[in-house]
This record gives C-alpha cells, structure tokens and sequence, in this order.
C-alpha cells in the first residue's frame, strides 16, 4: 500500500519506454505471489503475460477506503474466487488468492466480528492458498485480536499464512507478528513475511520463516537494494513480489528484477528461486498449487477451439493491436 | 418436489461417479453428505476437486441413454467429473423444507467460485422446486464469465422450461453477443417469439452497419416470424456468396409462414431437396459454421 511520496516535476514528465530488459529475461517464467489485479487494468494483465508471468496471488486487502458492511466483504472475496479469477484467465495467468481480514479494517470491531464468521466460507475453496494478507498496521489491541484469530483459523485448515507487515514502526511491528505467529504454535516454514527490507530480513530468515519482498517505488524495496540483499543474504526462503495495487507501483516488478539480477550476473537458477519457485513451494503447502495448471493456461492459442466450439478456452481474449490508431 | 423420477436419476448417476472416482473418495462423498452439517456440506462441496481432480467423465452409451430419457435434454457428457460429484452432492441434500433447502442452495451461489458456479448453475434442472429458480438462472445470464454463461446457455434444458419471454430474449440475444455455440441452446425453436425476431434483425443491421459477420442461427429465430418487414433482409442473405449463409436464409425460409418466403426456397431446389430429406438442418449448420470458426 502506498503513501504520501515525494514527487517533483521530474517524476511526472512522459517517459519513454526501454522494454529491452525483456529480452535478456526471455523464456523465463515468474510467479508473482502479491499482486492486487483487483485495482489494475487489462492492460497490466497483458504486459505481465508478455513478461513472462504465469501465475499470480492475490491477497484479500484494503481497497483504499474503509467497508461498511459484511455484505461488501463477502462480494469482494467472491469476486477474488469468481471473476478476477476469470479475467486472469483470459490472459493464460493462473490466479491464486489469500483470504483473510487485512489489519485497518480490523479496527472496526463490529464489523470484524460478522467478517471472521464468514471466513470459513471461502478459505477452502478451491485455489485459495493461505490465509492473508494479516497482521499489523496502526499494531492495535483489536489488530492484535484479529490477527490471533486468523493464525488459528489458519492452523485448523493447514494453511499457509501471508502477514503484511507494518509501515509505522517496521522493526517492532515485524518481530511481534513472528513472536505471536510461533506463540499460537504455527511452523514458521508455513508463515511468509512480507514486505521485508534491509532492517527486517535477517531475523526473519534466522526464525525459519519465509522472507518476502515487496518491490514497490518510493515506499518499499526498490530492485537494487534487492540485488544487494540476494547477494548478501542468497536466495534460500527469499520471494519477490509486486504487491501492486491502486498506488503508483509496478506490475512487472518480479520480471524486471530478475532482468537485474540478470544483469548483476546470478544464475538462472538464483533468479528463478526467487521469481519463481520459492513462492510456490511455500504457498503450495495449502495443497492448492498445481505447476501444471500454469502450463496448460499458458499454452493456449488463441485460435484453439474448446470443445469443439467457438468459445476459445477459458474465454481467452483476442489481441489488440495497441499501437494502432485505428481500433476496429 | 422434483420434476423426474430423482430416486431413478440419482441412481444412474451415483452409478457414473464411482466409475470416475476412486472407492476413497466415494466413501469419503457419502460420508460427507451429513444433512445435519451445513458447514459440513459446504465444506466437501468446496472441496471436491481438490480431490476428485477434473479429468472428462466417462460414460457409457446405455447410461447416457437412461440419464436423456430420466431428463430430456439433460446430459453430463463432456463434463468435468468433479461437476458430476457436485451436482451429485447438490441432489443428496435434504429438500423436505423448502425455505431451508434454498436458503442452504442460494447461499452456495452467493460464496461460489468460476468451477463451482459452473457446478451450480448445471445442476438447475436436477435441483428440488424447479420453479424456484428461474429468477436466480436469469441472474446467471448477467454473467461476464464465459465458461458459465455457456453452461447456462449450452446444452442445459432449464432455461427453455422455466425462464419468462422476457430473461428467454436476453439468453439467446447473450449467445449470440458472446459469440457461444447458438445451435446447442435447448427448446430454440419452441421459444422463438415475435418480439426476439424483432430484436434479432435489429441486431443483423447493426452487424451489418459495423463491417462485422453474422452467426448464421440467428436466421432461425426470425424464420417463422418472416414478414413483407424484413423478407429484403431474407433474401439479402439468400444472395450472400458464402453458402453457409445461403443455407440460414434457407432454412429460415423452410420455417416461415409468409409464402414469398416458401417460393423462394422452391426457387433454390438443391437447398429445398437438402431440407426435405434432412441433409441440412439448423444442428447441421451450426455444427458446420463452428468448424469453419475453428
């Protein structure tokens, strides 16, 4: 999630695109396993396909302004199962999500309350593969109660757990989730951490749990001191992620540091532990990732007929030609 | 309660899963169609492909034959076998109080993911009340997802039996929008009306307008409501040059009631003759129109 940032003009002038980083990372295949498609456009589901993406999670989080009833939380959450799952579809990237209640809304307690009780209706659906995103924002005592509640939530249904750490007070915030996540009894190589950073890393790792980063600009990791944290710290229970969401932040955050990595001289298989693989065998712990479902939404033609029919599977989307001006 | 011979249906079809699945996971099926349990049953309904996997049903001819003639029109051929459990589970579950058997069944739609509304919206023609939910298959065709609007729309003889005129129009007018297999909607022919017909060559016009193709079915919801208002369009599409197109106009002809339309499919004898001895019928056309698609 993002904040205030420091613009100047500079930041705001029109760009030109140097796509040339997708070359050097061509044929490789990433698993984003942050991502919120919710807030982002087909456009962005397009270029991360082109990227190389091929999998994604999606944690349940804050939309940017508070719910006001259980009703708005359970059509989001079906929405994360149903039609997003869909609109992912059409592009070949497999969508997996997190379900749980995120920190800031926690803090409305009667609220909270209604949305515990209908958690259980969608984190055994099929494709759900942890409990998340939870933890702490403001690290209040009704965060403190929801969080709990949702660790044993997840320990009852053997899954996996994504925590948010906190902005405000990162270091604190951090350590308290991983002390009560190991109080409620919870194996920490169940427990992905995410949003680490320079600060928080090494205890994280040292405590046994996975340690996620989320590269996001201003606010979070940028891809460099990513580069420097793989080689200080290698690539054993470290994942990257976009965490892109409604803020300036970027979808093809995973592809284009592994095009720094690259660059930085890793191995392929250095990049594809952290853009790949480590998120998935820690998320496939819930027993609902299957590597060959990838293939077989990324295989698509976009000619091929299902069934027989003209409906092309999964209800693919045609290309379009952006470049042209004229739209037919 | 229910509109067939369930005790017959459910019979042929628990017959069909434990073909597909193994012995544990039948055990575990029955095991967890407790009535008692709500959580319980929303729990395996949730959970069945994660243990069933989704490999095509198999299915032998004679059972094929016994489900048709249980439920005209209803077929689980080609489906998913974790489909099949679920609509299985679905017709399991206790229907004696009926305010509580479709509260237990809307609230599954209400929470469903891509697969299991695709299970629920299936599962219409099986399911206790029939009459109960024709409000909620008319919700189902205001689905943007693909894969279940075609199980709505394709091959399921709900829809044709229990939809009013007015959520009928919007299905078929939705299959052709989103381009489905037009010639698999059950009870076509029997549900065209004035009003659609209308609809439809508003829609032809428009395609028209924009440079864009036409689905040749769309032809045979306006066959039997041909006029002097819309024969120009006729015989528009009897003179287009592709001859799939050709033998929509002829078809619609076959199936009007205006006599210019009846000469001149006498006029094209060839067409007339492959009618006549069911060479070409609308099953024929659109199965031809798909494979020129594909």
């Amino acid at each position: 999630m993002c904040c205030s940032n420091n613009l100047t003009e500079k930041d705001l002038l029109p760009g030109k695109q140097d796509t040339s980083y997708l070359e050097r990372i061509k044929g490789m295949r990433f698993f984003d396993p942050h991502i919120h498609m919710t807030s982002r456009t087909t456009d962005d589901y397009q270029a991360m396909a082109d990227a190389g993406i091929v999998a994604i999670i999606e944690p349940a989080f804050w939309l940017g302004q508070p719910r006001t009833g259980v009703d708005t939380f359970r059509d989001y959450y079906s929405s994360l199962v149903g039609w997003e799952r869909f609109r992912s579809s059409q592009f070949g990237i497999k969508h997996y999500c997190t379900i749980g209640l995120n920190s800031r809304e926690a803090n409305n307690e009667a609220l909270a309350e209604q949305v515990m009780e209908i958690l259980p209706l969608f984190i055994y659906k099929e494709g759900v593969v942890g409990v998340g995103e939870i933890g702490f924002d403001d690290q209040t005592p009704a965060e403190d109660k929801y969080y709990r509640l949702q660790l044993e939530l997840a320990k009852e249904a053997s899954m996996p757990v994504q925590i948010h750490t906190p902005h405000r007070d990162k270091k604190k915030g951090t350590s308290r989730s991983m002390d009560i996540a190991l109080e409620h009894n919870l194996d920490p190589y169940t427990v992905i951490v995410d949003h680490n950073n320079e600060e928080t890393v090494k205890e994280v790792l040292d405590r046994g749990f996975w340690a996620a980063f989320t590269i996001y600009p201003f606010t979070k990791m940028g891809n460099e001191r990513m580069v420097e944290i793989v080689k200080q710290y290698g690539t054993e229970r470290i994942m990257i992620n976009s965490a892109a969401d409604w803020g300036i932040s970027d979808p093809l955050a995973v592809p284009k540091t592994a095009a720094l990595m690259k660059d930085h001289g890793f191995s392929d298989e250095d990049i594809r532990m952290v853009t790949y693989q480590n998120a998935i065998t820690a998320f496939a712990q819930s027993g609902q990732i299957n590597v060959d479902d990838f293939t077989v939404a990324q295989g698509i033609d976009q000619s091929e007929k299902f069934e027989g029919n003209t409906i092309l599977r999964g209800g693919q989307q045609p290309r379009v030609d952006k470049n042209s001006m004229i739209i037919k | 309660m229910f509109n067939y011979s369930w005790e017959q249906l459910t019979k042929t079809i628990a017959e069909v899963v434990s073909q597909n699945v193994s012995g544990e996971i039948w055990n575990w099926l029955h095991e967890n169609t407790n009535q008692a349990n709500t959580g319980r049953f929303n729990r395996t309904f949730a959970a069945i492909p994660s243990k069933t996997g989704k490999a095509s049903v198999s299915i032998t001819n004679d059972q094929q034959k016994q489900i048709a003639s249980l439920l005209p029109g209803f077929t689980i051929e080609g489906w998913p076998v974790d489909r099949l459990c679920r609509v299985w589970l679905l017709m399991q579950l206790d229907a004696t109080d009926q305010q509580k058997y479709f509260r237990s069944i809307e609230n599954l739609f209400l929470t469903a993911d891509v697969n299991e509304q695709e299970a629920l919206y299936a599962s219409l023609p099986v399911l206790a009340y029939p009459e109960l939910w024709a409000k909620r298959c008319a919700e189902g065709i205001r689905s943007n997802i693909g894969t279940v609007l075609q199980t709505i729309i394709c091959d399921n003889p709900y829809p044709s039996v229990y939809l009013d005129d007015k959520a009928w129009n919007q299905l078929v007018l939705k299959a052709f929008f989103t381009e489905k297999p037009v010639h698999r909607i059950i009870g076509l022919d029997k549900r065209n009306n004035k009003e659609l017909a209308d609809t439809l060559v508003d829609y032809a016009h428009e395609r028209w307008a924009a440079g864009r193709a036409i689905n040749p079915q769309l032809w045979r919801g306006v066959g039997r409501f041909i006029n002097e208002n819309n024969f120009d369009d006729i015989k528009r599409v009897f003179d287009s040059t592709d001859k799939i197109e050709q033998a929509a106009a002829a078809l619609a002809c076959n199936d009007a009631n205006y006599t210019p339309a009846k000469e001149l499919l006498q006029s094209h004898s060839r067409l007339a003759d492959e009618i006549k001895n069911d060479r070409l019928t609308w099953w024929i056309l659109g199965e031809r129109y798909m494979t020129v698609l594909a």
